[in-house]
């Protein structure tokens, strides 16, 4: 009886062993339009599509109402409205999300038809050609100027800054997120509109 | 009857030995552990052959081109991915070096913030290398650090100052957190982020962190800068006054800036050792507990299947050598930022005896699981004794010392920092064979970053 038990466990300990060795394996690549869970998890704490349509959601129902928009709705012609990169003083590359936010924005404000939008490749090109080919990046100091340069009455640009900590089991980072439309003749704030966005790992 | 007890007794010996060489084998040939995956990698950045240091890291992380990141970066692969990144940045590639540490340093962090209670039991039960990787300080500071210089290079203060803000979280979680203080990596980090903000026009900020350059022996070539900033901002402090004491800020005139930063050589990195225990408790027994050491010599008494598997510290490489850097045909005077071998190998000092007891603790393990196999077939079964020791050969097989580092982080970092009249300038920077050289435009108040990282 004895031999039988340990003839039974030898018999078993390769195949638990190879089981253990094949654990874990095997990845598949998912659509999301098959399975809309996928973009449900947060995967890090860099923005992701659903932190920048909560916040665009939030951000843009708050600027139909505004008395800005009121204005832009009653000019005739629609003024010219330039679109700039949005500041990233955060500890996170979150440019090309960023970019997205701006990109959603855009295609907002268009589809309102209250507005002109400049298109943000003559943008890039003005940027060019206020900064010198050497320092090609956007300047926010220089926001005005590169609005004046294209012909834009106001422009649309925005702030994110972050509080980012690390202790032994987490890391958090806490967004703040700047919206508004300035005056590019006075420099006066318009409209500005604040959402918080906060990722972490732990 | 006895006859007949022993075939059958032979008969499934041999079944139980061949099921367990099937078993086994491909462990004991496959888990050479992480030096082993990278051993191509070294040789070919020994010959001086980056490009193919590339294509054999590529070939470890299955992917196709430096360009492709492994579908799987939770594990091991993201320390091969950090590998990957350096030697792009000795390259010359930036943009991919630069993806290659964003997509390490978010992995790395995660595995850190992963490990659990069950990782320290794995490591003392099973396997030196079943825990999750936790990346050493210096590691983790030095991400953000050649990152940082990656973006300099490009010209794109935007991401530099990202990276100076992630550099700044960590330097605060080991100060605060885990009272780690003044890694000699922040000496270069900070440089970096002090020219980084000087450069973004953040004066206060550049200032800040030039002073906790200052703190660090070297980085002289701050004094002229701390000069030229400070009127312009309103932070001090006792180093940043000592600066000040008695120099006149420099004037203006029509000169442009370049920063130059040469790493060389290689860290050690860690190799796998397997001696046998009555070795290991001579070279080892102030490290071990006086009740493991017992079991442990009681162990050695036996002489049968008793080797403890361990890593250590392979030397470096090129620390000696000294590096070039020739600007129209003049040699400019580079001072060291940093020693990272030596960083290395202080922090080995501080886990060196916590490894080795936990090897001698796998070992310990090990013996009891077979004692335990003994026990459960009988103390005079010849079954069991062969299944005990087939067991303990089994996990010393699978036991696979962690010899995970980033290996290719460079011996020691050199910087210097030089104005030049506006024009055009020939740079030559050269070190252990490796060279670049570089046309660069100079005009007024310009600024540029020439690097240089041979990892030979």
């Amino acid at each position: 009886m004895k031999l039988r038990f340990t003839r039974r466990s030898f018999a078993a300990l390769p195949f638990a062993l190879l089981t253990l060795n094949t654990l874990g394996c095997g990845k598949e690549v998912v659509r999301g339009s098959n399975d809309p869970s996928i973009d449900n998890n947060a995967l890090s704490t860099g923005l992701d599509k659903d932190d920048i349509q909560r916040a665009l959601k939030e951000t843009l129902n708050n600027l139909r109402a505004a008395p800005v928009m009121n204005e832009w709705r009653s000019t005739n012609p629609p003024p010219n409205v330039a679109i700039f990169p949005i500041q990233n003083s955060t500890s996170e590359h979150i440019d090309s999300m960023l970019d997205a936010l701006l990109g959603e924005a855009e295609s907002w404000l268009v589809e309102s038809g209250t507005v002109q939008v400049i298109s943000r490749e003559r943008q890039t090109q003005m940027i060019r050609e206020v900064e010198g080919q050497q320092t090609a990046a956007f300047n926010p100091a220089h926001a005005a100027k590169y609005g004046k340069q294209l012909g834009a009455k106001y422009f649309i640009t925005g702030k994110i800054s972050g509080n980012d900590e690390r202790s032994e089991d987490m890391r958090r980072v806490q967004y703040f997120l700047f919206l508004q439309v300035i005056d590019v003749e006075t420099s006066a704030i318009k409209w500005q509109r604040k959402t918080y966005i906060t990722k972490a790992i732990k | 009857m006895r006859s007949r007890l022993l075939e059958t007794g032979g008969r499934h010996l041999q079944r139980f030995a061949a099921a367990l060489a099937l078993v086994v084998t491909p462990w004991v040939v496959g888990c050479g552990g992480h030096e082993a995956r990278t051993l191509k990698m070294r040789t070919a950045l020994d010959a001086g052959n980056a490009k193919a240091a590339i294509e054999a890291v590529n070939e470890e992380l299955d992917v196709k081109s430096g360009k492709d990141l492994p579908k799987d970066i939770k594990g091991d692969n993201a320390i091969l991915v950090l590998d990957r990144a350096s030697i792009q940045q000795g390259l010359i590639d930036f943009p991919l070096s630069k993806q290659d540490f964003e997509a390490a340093d978010k992995s790395i962090d995660m595995l850190d913030l992963a490990r659990n209670a069950g990782d320290s039991i794995g490591e003392y039960v099973f396997s030196g290398s079943s825990g999750r990787y936790q990346a050493p300080p210096y590691e983790k500071l030095m991400i953000n650090t050649l990152n940082m210089l990656n973006y300099l290079e490009t010209r794109d203060l935007n991401g530099a100052r990202i990276e100076a803000r992630r550099l700044s979280v960590m330097q605060k979680y080991y100060r605060d957190t885990l009272d780690k203080k003044d890694n000699p990596v922040l000496g270069l980090g900070s440089l970096l982020a002090g020219f980084t903000y000087e450069k973004s026009g953040e004066v206060d900020e550049a200032l800040r962190y030039y002073d906790e350059a200052l703190a660090f022996t070297g980085f002289q070539t701050i004094g002229e800068s701390v000069r030229r900033l400070a009127p312009l901002g309103s932070y001090r402090s006792p180093r940043i006054a000592a600066v000040l004491k008695g120099e006149e800020k420099p004037g203006d005139d029509d000169t442009g800036e370049v920063l130059f930063v040469v790493g060389y050589g290689r860290v050690a990195h860690k190799i796998s050792n397997r001696i046998p225990i009555g070795l290991a408790l001579t070279y080892f027994s102030g490290a071990i507990s006086p009740n493991d050491r017992v079991a442990a010599n009681k162990i050695a008494a036996q002489g049968l299947v008793t080797w403890v598997n361990f890593p250590s510290l392979a030397p470096g490489r090129g620390k000696w050598d000294i590096p070039s850097c020739r600007l129209d045909n003049e040699y400019v005077q580079l001072e060291e930022a940093v020693d990272v071998d030596t960083q290395v190998r202080e922090e080995w000092k501080k886990i060196e005896g916590k490894i080795i007891v936990s090897a001698i603790t796998r070992l310990i393990a090990r013996f009891a699981v077979g004692q335990g196999i003994q026990a459960a077939a009988g103390k005079d079964s010849v079954i069991g004794l062969v299944a005990s020791l087939g067991a303990q050969a089994t996990l010393t097989a699978l036991d696979t010392p962690d010899t995970r580092s980033w290996e290719t982080l460079p011996a020691r970092i050199a910087v210097a920092r030089v104005r030049l009249p506006a024009g055009r300038h020939r740079v030559v920077v050269d070190a252990r064979g490796w060279a670049r050289t570089q046309e660069i435009a100079v005009e007024k108040g310009s600024w540029q970053v020439v690097s240089l990282m041979a990892l030979r």
